[in-house]
This record gives C-alpha cells, sequence and structure tokens, in this order.
C-alpha cells in the first residue's frame, strides 16, 4: 500500500484532490483576505472620518458654549463700570476675579483699537496689540467671535464678545488652554487619541496629545508627508490617523492603532484559516477514502493479471460493483474464460500432436479428445497384418548403416503411406518389420477386404522399392501375413512406458503367417480368406504347420485382386468408356 | 409805593420786550434745510446738524429741561441734541424699574432702579456724545448729543431738518449721528445766511452697520407655567 509514492495512481489521485482543494481554498482565502483587508482599511477610514467630523463639531459646541459663558460675563454691571471708570489695578482684579467665575485660564480686555487694555495673564503685556486682529474683525462684524489659535506660544480656545455699556467700549476675550488634559477629557469622547498641532512654515509644532514622549515628537515630524488620512508609523506600529483643521493654522489630528482597529478582522481571518484546515484535514481524509475505493478494483485486476500472465488462468476477478470498473472487471473475466478455452484447446492440440507421433493417428485422435476408455482392455474382432523385409539382417550386417537407414526411411514411408490411407491401427514397428489391426480402436465395415488390399498395394510399392536396391546387388524381400479373430485390446505396459496392444491368438497367427511368406507373397488365414474370396484370386496352399499351433492351418496366398471384383468392375468400366467411343467413333 | 414799583417793573418789562423783540426782528433771517443723506442717497435718521459761527461766543440761552423719556422699556426719543448746560429729565413711565447708566465721558452717571421720575434732572455741561443704557435691558440704548450752540435740528425720516431764528451771516455746519464713520469735525462745511432766503445745506454720511441687542420677549408669552 504505497500511499506515500507519488507514483502510484493512489498517491497521485489522493494529491491531485488535495492539490485542488487546496489551490482552490488557498485562492478563496486569498480573496477575502485581500477584499475584507481593503474593506477593514476603508472601514477604518471611514470610521475615524465620522469620528473626526464629529469631534470638531463637538469642538465647536464647546466653543459656542464657552462663548456664551463670556458673554454672559460680559454683562456684568461691576465689570463694565471697572472697565470704563476703573484704575489699571482694579479692572485687572476684576477680570480676575470673573476669570474664576467661567474656569477660563486667561482673560482679557481689549481696546476697540486692538490693543490690551487689561490682561489676567503677565502684567507686562498692556499696550500691546492683541495679535489676532483679523478676529476681533470678525467680532464686530457678528457681535461674537471664537477660534481655537495660539497666543504667545500657547494653544487656547478663545471667545470675544464686546463689553456693551451699552455701546462697545472694549472687547473681552477669554482663553481656555488646550492643553494634554483638555485633549485627554476630549479622549473619553471617542476612544481615538488626539493631538493638536499648528502648521508652521518649518512643519508643525505639538502643542498638546494625548499621546506620549516618543510618539509625540514621531508624530510631529510624520504630520508633514501623510495626508489628511493616512497611516503612520509610531514607535514601529502602524497608526491610522485622520487630520481635521480647527482653524487656519491648528489641526486635531485622530488616532488608532492599525493593529486594534484590524483586530476584529484579525479573528475573522483565524476563524477563516481555522475552518480552512479542518477542511483540507477534511479533504484529505475523504481522497485517500475515495481514492483507495477507486484503486481497489484496479489493484484486483493487477493482481489477477498477473496470476494469468504467470499461467494461471483458474484466477477471476471479484465484481461487485455497476460502473465502468464492474464493466471491465466483468470483460476481464470473459477475456479470461476465452483465454481458458483456447488454452485448453492449444494443449489439447499439444497433446494431440504429440500423441499422434507415437500413437497411430485414430488413437491420437481418441485421447486428446479426452476419451480415455479406450485404453481400458477390452474385446474386439480385429484383422491382423505383420509383414516385414526379407534378408534385412543380412543387409544390415554387410550394408553402410547411412543406406540401412535410408532403406528403413523409404519404406517406412512407403508403407507408412498406406496404412495412414487404409486408417489402419500401426500397433507397432520392430524395425523392419511391423503390425497394423483393422477395426480398433475405431470400427470399421471390411476390416479384412482393407487388409488385403492394402496388403496387395503394399507389396506392389515395396517390390518397385526394392527392385532399386536388389539392382544394387543386395538380396531383399517382402513378406506378408494376415489373420482375422477376436482379440484383448487395451493398454499394456508400466508407469512411465505403455503401449497400446491387441493380444489373441490372430496375433500369433498372423506373425506365423508372415514368417511363413516368402519375398512377395502374402499368406492369409482361411478365415480371411473367406471373407475376401470375392474380392482376389488366390492360391490354396493346404494346411501348414506353424510353431506354436498344434494343428495344421489352411492358408492361402493372394496373388492380385480380381479382374471382376468390384475394383476390376470399377477398372473395366472406366476401360469401357474409351472402348464405347471407340465403338461410334 | 408799591404801586408805582410794580407799574415801573411792568414799563420796564414791556420796554424790554419791544426791545427784544425789536432785536429779534433785525437778527431773524431765513430758515436753514438741512438735508442728510447716505452715500446710497437714502434720508438719514437721526443726525444732528449743528451751526456753529467761529469766533462769535454763543448767546447765553436759557436753558430749559429736556425729558428723556422711558416708555416700553425703551427710551423716547433715541437720539436727544441738549444745548451744553441743559439739565435732562429721565422720567420712567413704565411699571417696571429701569437702571439708567452711561460711561461715556462727557457724563458719566447712574441712576439705579428707580421708578417714577428721579428727584433732580442730570446736567449735561461737557460737549460730547452721551450713550445711555439700562444695566436690566440690555437692547435700550440712547444718545444724549451735547452740542455748543444753541442752534441745532434733528433729521426726521426724512433726512430733513429745519434750522430756524439765525442771524444772517456765514456759519459752520456739522453734522453727527450715531452710526456715523468718521468724526463730526469733518464734516464741516460753510453756511452763508441771507435774510429772507431759505438756505440749504446737504450731507452725505457713511454710516456703519450698528449692531443691536434684540429685545427680550415678553416672558409670559408662550411660557409653559412656571
Amino acid at each position: 500500500m504505497r500511499l506515500h509514492s507519488f507514483r502510484s495512481f493512489r498517491g497521485r489521485l489522493v494529491a491531485v484532490f488535495v492539490g485542488l482543494f487546496a489551490v482552490i481554498l488557498a485562492t478563496c482565502f486569498l480573496v477575502v483576505a485581500v477584499t475584507v483587508r481593503a474593506s477593514a482599511r476603508h472601514e477604518i477610514g471611514e470610521e475615524l472620518r465620522l469620528a473626526g467630523t464629529l469631534f470638531v463639531r463637538q469642538l465647536e459646541s464647546r466653543s459656542q458654549q464657552l462663548v456664551a459663558a463670556t458673554r454672559l460675563l460680559s454683562g456684568d454691571f461691576a465689570l463694565k463700570t471697572a472697565a470704563a471708570t476703573a484704575d489699571q489695578e482694579t479692572t485687572r482684579s476684576v477680570l480676575a476675579n470673573h476669570r474664576q467665575r467661567i474656569e477660563a485660564d486667561v482673560l482679557m480686555l481689549v481696546s476697540p483699537e486692538g490693543s490690551i487694555a487689561a490682561d489676567t495673564r503677565q502684567p507686562g503685556r498692556l499696550g500691546a496689540a492683541f495679535p489676532l486682529s483679523r478676529l476681533l474683525e470678525e467680532a464686530d462684524q457678528a457681535g461674537e467671535a471664537s477660534r481655537i489659535a495660539v497666543i504667545d506660544g500657547g494653544l487656547y480656545r478663545l471667545a470675544i464678545v464686546p463689553l456693551l455699556a451699552p455701546v462697545p467700549i472694549a472687547w473681552l476675550c477669554a482663553g481656555f488652554a488646550i492643553d494634554d488634559r483638555s485633549a485627554a477629557d476630549l479622549r473619553r469622547l471617542t476612544g481615538l487619541h488626539v493631538s493638536f498641532l499648528r502648521r508652521q512654515d518649518s512643519g508643525f509644532t505639538m502643542h498638546a496629545s494625548t499621546l506620549d514622549g516618543a510618539d509625540r515628537d514621531e508624530l510631529q515630524r510624520g504630520l508633514a508627508a501623510a495626508r489628511t488620512a493616512g497611516v503612520i508609523k509610531l514607535g514601529g506600529h502602524p497608526h491610522v490617523i485622520r487630520a481635521e483643521p480647527v482653524s487656519d493654522e491648528v489641526l486635531v489630528v485622530l488616532q488608532r492603532p492599525l493593529a486594534e482597529a484590524l483586530q476584529p478582522y484579525d479573528s475573522l481571518f483565524t476563524t477563516l484559516l481555522a475552518v480552512g484546515s479542518a477542511g483540507l484535514v477534511l479533504a484529505l481524509v475523504g481522497a485517500v477514502a475515495v481514492a483507495r475505493r477507486m484503486s481497489r478494483p484496479v489493484r484486483e485486476l493487477v493482481r489477477v493479471a498477473r496470476q494469468v500472465s504467470a499461467g494461471d488462468f483458474g484466477t477471476a476477478v471479484s465484481v461487485g460493483r455497476r460502473d465502468e470498473l464492474g464493466e471491465l472487471g466483468t470483460t476481464f473475466n470473459q477475456m479470461l474464460a476465452g483465454l481458458r478455452d483456447r488454452e485448453r484447446v492449444r494443449a489439447a492440440l499439444a497433446r494431440a500432436e504429440g500423441l499422434k507421433r507415437f500413437f497411430s493417428p485414430q488413437l491420437a485422435e481418441i485421447l486428446s479428445a479426452g476419451d480415455e476408455s479406450v485404453l481400458a482392455s477390452h474385446r474386439r474382432e480385429i484383422t491382423v497384418l505383420f509383414c516385414d523385409l526379407r534378408g534385412f539382417t543380412a543387409f544390415a550386417d554387410t550394408a553402410d548403416p547411412e543406406e540401412v537407414m535410408r532403406l528403413l526411411r523409404d519404406y517406412h514411408e512407403t508403407v507408412g503411406a498406406l496404412i495412414s490411407r487404409y486408417e489402419g491401427t500401426l500397433e507397432r514397428f520392430t524395425g523392419d518389420g511391423l503390425m497394423v489391426f483393422f477395426n480398433d480402436p475405431v470400427p470399421c465395415p471390411d476390416p479384412a477386404a482393407r487388409a488385403v488390399r492394402m496388403a496387395i498395394e503394399m507389396r506392389d510399392a515395396v517390390q518397385r522399392l526394392l527392385e532399386e536396391w536388389r539392382r544394387r546387388g543386395h538380396a531383399l524381400g517382402f513378406g506378408t501375413g494376415i489373420d482375422m479373430g477376436y482379440a484383448t485390446v487395451g493398454r499394456i505396459g508400466f508407469e512411465g512406458r505403455f503401449d497400446y496392444a491387441a493380444i489373441g491368438t490372430v496375433t500369433n497367427l498372423s506373425a506365423r503367417l508372415c514368417q511363413e511368406a516368402g519375398d512377395g507373397q502374402i499368406l492369409v488365414s482361411q478365415r480371411v480368406y473367406a471373407e475376401v474370396e470375392s474380392l482376389v484370386e488366390a492360391v490354396p496352399l493346404g494346411a501348414l504347420t506353424l510353431r506354436g499351433f498344434t494343428r495344421p492351418l489352411i492358408a492361402f496366398s493372394l496373388l492380385r485382386l480380381r479382374a471382376d471384383g468390384p475394383e476390376a468392375r470399377q477398372l473395366s468400366a472406366k476401360d469401357e468408356q474409351p472402348l464405347a467411343r471407340e465403338q461410334t467413333g | 409805593m408799591r404801586r408805582r414799583a410794580a407799574i415801573a417793573a411792568l414799563l420796564t418789562l414791556l420796554a424790554l420786550i419791544v426791545a427784544s423783540a425789536a432785536v429779534k426782528a433785525q437778527a431773524r433771517s431765513g430758515p436753514v434745510e438741512a438735508v442728510v443723506t447716505d452715500e446710497r442717497g437714502k434720508p438719514v435718521a437721526d443726525a444732528i446738524v449743528t451751526l456753529t459761527s467761529p469766533g462769535t461766543p454763543a448767546p447765553a440761552t436759557p436753558r430749559v429741561t429736556v425729558v428723556m423719556d422711558q416708555h416700553d422699556k425703551e427710551f423716547v426719543p433715541h437720539v436727544l441734541p441738549v444745548y451744553i448746560g441743559t439739565p435732562v429729565s429721565f422720567p420712567n413711565r413704565d411699571n417696571i424699574r429701569h437702571h439708567v447708566y452711561s460711561f461715556s465721558s462727557p457724563k458719566k452717571f447712574e441712576l439705579p432702579l428707580y421708578i417714577g421720575t428721579p428727584a433732580a434732572p442730570v446736567l449735561f455741561d461737557k460737549p460730547g456724545v452721551v450713550a445711555l443704557g439700562c444695566n436690566i435691558h440690555d437692547w435700550m440704548l440712547a444718545y444724549i448729543y451735547v452740542v455748543t450752540t444753541p442752534y441745532f435740528a434733528k433729521t426726521a425720516a426724512d433726512g430733513k431738518g429745519r434750522l430756524d431764528g439765525l442771524a444772517p451771516g456765514t456759519y459752520e455746519a456739522r453734522v453727527w449721528q450715531p452710526r456715523m464713520r468718521g468724526g463730526t469735525d469733518k464734516t464741516a462745511q460753510p453756511v452763508t445766511l441771507a435774510a429772507g432766503e431759505l438756505a440749504q445745506v446737504a450731507f452725505v454720511v457713511s454710516l456703519k452697520a450698528e449692531w443691536r441687542v434684540p429685545r427680550a420677549p415678553d416672558s409670559y408669552k408662550g411660557a409653559q407655567g412656571s
């Protein structure tokens, strides 16, 4: 089970499946991450923008409250009286007193011409021009004015109202300092860090902030680079900032650490990551299961195919499913069955071929067809023919071995062909002699006639063959003996060496008759002659005494086929035809 | 004895009357009509036109007490020209008290919360503009313009004012209005009066916007019980 190898089908399947899932997941995650991040930034920017707007409104509202307080203060008759009539000291002490009433940090009286008439701050300010002349003009126009401005380096929220007695006799200017404490108060409004900075030619000056130490300096430096809204790095951490102008010079910067703002989104990412990982694990498990299910039939097929290639046709693929793989399994089994059959046939053929070389063709065929009953002993009336060469032994002694083998080969070829034609069962070779019987294992209707016809043809053929050898000076002859009768036929022998033999008197007699026969003689027994009388011309030889037989037996010597026998009639019919033609022609 | 003194007094008086009438008959010239407009030509009301003859001391005209009234929480009139040395009385015709005050340098005075008429009128013996207010009603505003000549007139809504009883001669005419930009001396222009002729003098002034405290609505109106 090579699960971890990428070469295996199952491994590849798992890899592809999980890889695909991972790619999809990664793509989704990436898309979500990018989108959410962008959305988050936008949201935070919007949030900050809104906070900035509200903040500025809040500042304005506070300024309005302060203006109202200052206006209230300006209605005080004693203050009016002091401003109009009293000496400098009295006026200043009234201002100091009244400053406390509205919790201002500074209270000033400015003459209509724009010079400072009285001041609760350093006494030496008298006579100096009020630094914000534009503010006085505004107050002149609108009856009041307020501004967040810098006076003598300090950041104040200023409120200016006329001192009406009953016509304006002076300007009353109240200043409320904006310092770190007030910044901290303001921070409670929005939860954002608050900083007040003044824009100057050289950059920005920090006047109040809820930030501490190094961050203040960094913000001061970094603000020039940032736009109205953006991200600034303070102390290494990115902060989202929003700068809102509160007057020409002064702006308020609201900020929030980016990490803090992104925190809910980060938890979203973490959740996504967890879900994604779980999904991936599930996908892996699923992929392995599916791959196993899919590869099992394939592996089964591989296993069976291996067995088949090793030669075992007996296996089959177990088919448990109805899909394409099931079809494949079924088809495979059919193919195997076909192979099995062919294999069987091939084996049978091989056996048959093999057998045929050793057994008579008929026997071989019967045996290769699988019928071995024929090998069991049985009694049958058979016609047995023995034949051999006369003078062969002497020839074999004197002739060259090559000549002997050549003679034997020619002789076997000749007689073998005839035996095949007449479908006789060649029981054995004995060098120059052979035994053929008819009617077993394949029954035939006319065994004696066949034997006789074959014997005559054999004699003629062999004689022609021996003619040549005789001319060379070898004294060779050919004799045949035929008998018919019951014999016991079947397989004899022992394990490893069997023969298909016919045992009986008929075998012995035909052998003796062959021995008795001279060159070119075919001796048949009385019984055979009785069977073939109409076919052949024969000469009775009377009773012969043969070794092994107690009584002398009647034998006949066959000369030729009868002229008026069935073959002769056939032949004469052929002859008559030309004759008839001659007659007509 | 008493009878004789009375007759003598009566005769002196008669003579004086005749004499002054003669003098008067001798000094009378045509009236002076003054027109004051702003830069756009619109008539300017409440402008005080004065005629002074430089070098000639102002005649000793007997002062009559003038009234600056308070009615319905407003000063009436809004601008009151008075000859220097005139006492001004401040009757309070409202049924609530007022606290009249002024911090103007010609006259700093205060009439703390009073009702009816104060015992003594206030004497305005320095020339200049006196702005009056009420301490408890921030919108109440009036001006008393103390002039050094008995010859003055206040323009009405049509921007016109009329001066009478002047002897023919050359005078210097000046104008002052509470919202006027610039000082009154800069408006000086000569006017020649001929006997029996109507003299005309016109001024064009530039006015600045005056920012007035709006009148507070009465507390009962719309209040949801207290």
